[in-house]
C-alpha cells in the first residue's frame, strides 16, 4: 500500500505517454504495409493477381484504348482500388515476377472524401467487367 | 480421431444419458449440416478430458418437418446451441424458442438451401 | 407470501459494459434472483459467407476479422483443419513462429482484461497504468508483422514473413521490462486492501458448477477443474517449449485475476525459448489438392476453448464451416453465477469473464 502512494506521487513528476497525434508525426517502422504499385512494360496478363486478392480490389477489364504490349492479346486495363485492398501481400506473392511487375512500396494512402465519389466509379469498373 | 455413432430420434436421450458422464465427458457444442433439400444432420460433439484429440459424434438424419427432443436435463449447457440451431436451419427443437439472432423481418433459416 | 420483484436492466448501452450484451434482473431488494439475456447484436452472417462467397484459400483473412483480440487463433484453428485434409506438411520452423505470435496475443489480451476489471473497482490509475505498460508489447508485434490488432500473418502451408536479428533483440529486451512490471502487479492485486474487499469471495464458482455447466478457459482452472486444449493436442509443440498448467481453488474473481497474472508469467518465458531455439528451414510449402473429408480441431484462445468443423467435397468452395467460440459456450455458466449476488457487484463479475460479443454473434 506504501509503495503505490509512493508510486503515484513518483508520477506526478513524468512526462505523459500518449503522442499527440496528428500533430506530432508517428515515427515510421522498417517493412511498413503499404500501397500496391504496378508496372506495366513486365507484366505478363497472366491475371493470377486477379484470383487471389481476398476482397477483390484489382480487376482487369476489357478497354477501348488497350497499352503496346505484345503479352495484351485481349485488350485489357489493369485497375486497382486503394479503399478495398486491405494490404496483405498475397498478390505479390502470386505474381510470377514480383519485383519487376508488382510491388509493395511503403507509402500511406490517401483519405478518401465524399466529393470523390469513390463507391460510384468503382461499380462502374465491375460493371464493365461484368457484361463482357 | 474422430469416432461417429448413429441414432434415431426415439433412442437419442437414452443413448446421450447411458454415454454421458459428466467427470469423463466435456460437451462441446451441437452442429447442423444440410444434406440436401429436405434432410439435415445434426450432431452433438464430445471430447474427453485429459487425452489428446478423443472426439466421439452422435449424429441423426432429421426430415422437414420433424420435432427433435431436448437434451438440456441431461446437459445444462445445451440451451444456447439448440436456440441457434432452429434459428439458422428452421427446425423445431422442444423448449426452444426463435431470436437468437435473427430480427424478425430477416430472412428466415438462413443455411438451408431453400428458404423456410 | 411471494415478496415484490423488480426488473433492472444491465442494457446493452452501460457506462461500464465494453461489449453489447443486454442482460434483465429480477432483484428483490438489491439480491439477484432471475437473469435473461439476449446477445447476437452484431451477427454479421460469416458462416454463410464461407460457404457462398468466399474460396478455401482466401478464408484465412475473412476469419481473422470476426474478432480483434483473437483475431489469430480464428485464423490458425482454421488454417489447421485445412492442412489436415490437404497432403503435404508444415516445417517444424513454421510452427514455433506460429505459437510465438498466439503467446505475444494471449499477454496483450490478459493485459486488456486486468485492466477492465480494474477499473470496475474503482483503481483507475491501475487501468491507465496497465494499458501504458501494453504498448511494448503491441511494439513487437508491429516489427514482427507490420500492423498491431490485425496480423495477415498465417498462410495455408505456413507464415508470410521471418524473424530477423533486429526483432529477436527488441523482443527479448521488451519481455524483460514486462516481467518486471507484471511482478509489481501480483504484488499489487494480492496485498492491497481496498481491492481485496471488492474481489474475495464474490462471483465464485464452485468444482461441481464448473463440471456441471461444462466451464472452460481461466474460469474452469480458478475452480480447480483441469483442463487446458494446449495439453491435450498435438498440433503444436507446447510440450518442448515449457508449458505449465496454473491451477486455483477458490474459483472468485481473485483467483482468476491470479490466473491471468501467472499465465501471462508463463508465456513470457515460452516466448523466450522460442526466440533462443528457433530451428533452421523455409517458412512456407505448397500444399497440393483440395479439401476432401470432414475435419474437428481445438485451440486454445485466451478466454477458453476454440472448436472449427469443415467439410469439404472436393470443390474450391466448402460445404460447411462451423465456428464455436469460447464466451459462446460460457453464457450458462454466467447465468448461474449471477444468482444469489448484489447487484451492484454486477459490472464487476462481468469484467472477470472476459466476454467477447463479436466473437458470440458471428
Amino acid at each position: 500500500m506504501k509503495l503505490s502512494l509512493f508510486k503515484a506521487f513518483k508520477n506526478l513528476f513524468k512526462t505523459p505517454q500518449t503522442i499527440q497525434y496528428p500533430t506530432v508525426a508517428i515515427e515510421k517502422i522498417k517493412g511498413d504495409r503499404g500501397l500496391i504499385k504496378y508496372g506495366e512494360e513486365s507484366c505478363i496478363y497472366c491475371l493470377k493477381c486477379e484470383k487471389a486478392c481476398p476482397p477483390g480490389a484489382i480487376l482487369f477489364v476489357p478497354t477501348d484504348t488497350p497499352s503496346n504490349n505484345p503479352k495484351n492479346k485481349k485488350g485489357l486495363r489493369y485497375m486497382y482500388n486503394p479503399f478495398l485492398c486491405i494490404y496483405c501481400g498475397e498478390c505479390v506473392r502470386a505474381c510470377p515476377k514480383p519485383d519487376e511487375a508488382l510491388w509493395q512500396s511503403e507509402e500511406k494512402p490517401q483519405i478518401g472524401v465524399k466529393e470523390d465519389k469513390v463507391n460510384d466509379d468503382w461499380f462502374a469498373v465491375e460493371g464493365r467487367k461484368n457484361t463482357k | 480421431m474422430i469416432d461417429r455413432i448413429e441414432t434415431t430420434l426415439e433412442k437419442m436421450q437414452s443413448d446421450i444419458e447411458r454415454f454421458y458422464d459428466k467427470k469423463v465427458w466435456h460437451f462441446l457444442t451441437l452442429n447442423g449440416v444440410q444434406l440436401d433439400e429436405n434432410s439435415t444432420e445434426i450432431q452433438w460433439i464430445f471430447s474427453k478430458y485429459g487425452q489428446k484429440d478423443a472426439i466421439t459424434l452422435f449424429y441423426l438424419t432429421a426430415t422437414r418437418g420433424d420435432i427433435i427432443p431436448s437434451v438440456t436435463d441431461i446437459l445444462p449447457s445445451a440451451i444456447i446451441s439448440q436456440r441457434e440451431i432452429v434459428d439458422m436451419f428452421g427446425i423445431e427443437i422442444e423448449g426452444s424458442p426463435k431470436g437468437l439472432y435473427l430480427d424478425e423481418d430477416s430472412l428466415t433459416s438462413p443455411l438451408s438451401r431453400c428458404r423456410i | 407470501m411471494g415478496k415484490k420483484t423488480i426488473n433492472i436492466p444491465l442494457g446493452s448501452q452501460h457506462i461500464s459494459l465494453l461489449e453489447p450484451v443486454k442482460f434483465r434482473f429480477e432483484c428483490e431488494n438489491e439480491k439477484i434472483i432471475g437473469v435473461d439475456s439476449d446477445v447476437g447484436f452484431v451477427h454479421r452472417g460469416i458462416e454463410l459467407a464461407c460457404t457462398s462467397k468466399f474460396k478455401y484459400d482466401v478464408i484465412p483473412y475473412v476469419v481473422a476479422r470476426i474478432c480483434g483480440l483473437c483475431a489469430i487463433t480464428h485464423s490458425l484453428t482454421y488454417t489447421t483443419a485445412v492442412e489436415s485434409l490437404l497432403e503435404g506438411e508444415v516445417t517444424l520452423r513454421a510452427k514455433y513462429l506460429r505459437v510465438l505470435l498466439v503467446e505475444l496475443d494471449r499477454i496483450h489480451s490478459h493485459m486488456l482484461c486486468l485492466s477492465h476489471t480494474a477499473e470496475n473497482a474503482g483503481f483507475e490509475a491501475m487501468f491507465m497504468q496497465i494499458m501504458g505498460d501494453r504498448e511494448y508489447v503491441m511494439d513487437i508485434q508491429q516489427a514482427l508483422t507490420g500492423n498491431r490488432v490485425q496480423f495477415d500473418y498465417i498462410h495455408i502451408g505456413g507464415v508470410n514473413r521471418d524473424l530477423t536479428t533486429d526483432i529477436s533483440k527488441q523482443i527479448k529486451t521488451n519481455l524483460q521490462i514486462i516481467r518486471a512490471k507484471v511482478d509489481e502487479y501480483i504484488e499489487e492485486f494480492s496485498n492491497n486492501w481496498s481491492l481485496s474487499l471488492k474481489y474475495k469471495n464474490i462471483g465464485q464458482i464452485t468444482l461441481d458448477q464448473a463440471y456441471e455447466y461444462n466451464a472452460i478457459g481461466p474460469l474452469a482452472r480458478a475452480a480447480g477443474l483441469k483442463t487446458d486444449v494446449r495439453s491435450e493436442s498435438d498440433y503444436l509443440p507446447y510440450e518442448q517449449l515449457g508449458y505449465e498448467m496454473q491451477l486455483a481453488s477458490d474459483g472468485d474473481i481473485h483467483s482468476r485475476n491470479m490466473i491471468r497474472l501467472k499465465e501471462i508469467l508463463n508465456s513470457i518465458e515460452m516466448c523466450e525459448n522460442i526466440v533462443d531455439g528457433l530451428p533452421e528451414g523455409d517458412i512456407l510449402t505448397k500444399l497440393k489438392g483440395k479439401p476432401n473429408g470432414e475435419s474437428i480441431v481445438r485451440l486454445e484462445a485466451p478466454r477458453g476453448e476454440l472448436m472449427y468443423y469443415i467439410k469439404g467435397d472436393g470443390k474450391a468452395m466448402l460445404n460447411r464451416v462451423r465456428i464455436k467460440t469460447p464466451t459462446f459456450s460460457s453464457i450458462p455458466a454466467f447465468m448461474e453465477i449471477f444468482k444469489g449476488s448484489n447487484y451492484a457487484d454486477a459490472p464487476a463479475i462481468l469484467a472477470s469473464f472476459d466476454p467477447c460479443l463479436s466473437c458470440t454473434a458471428k
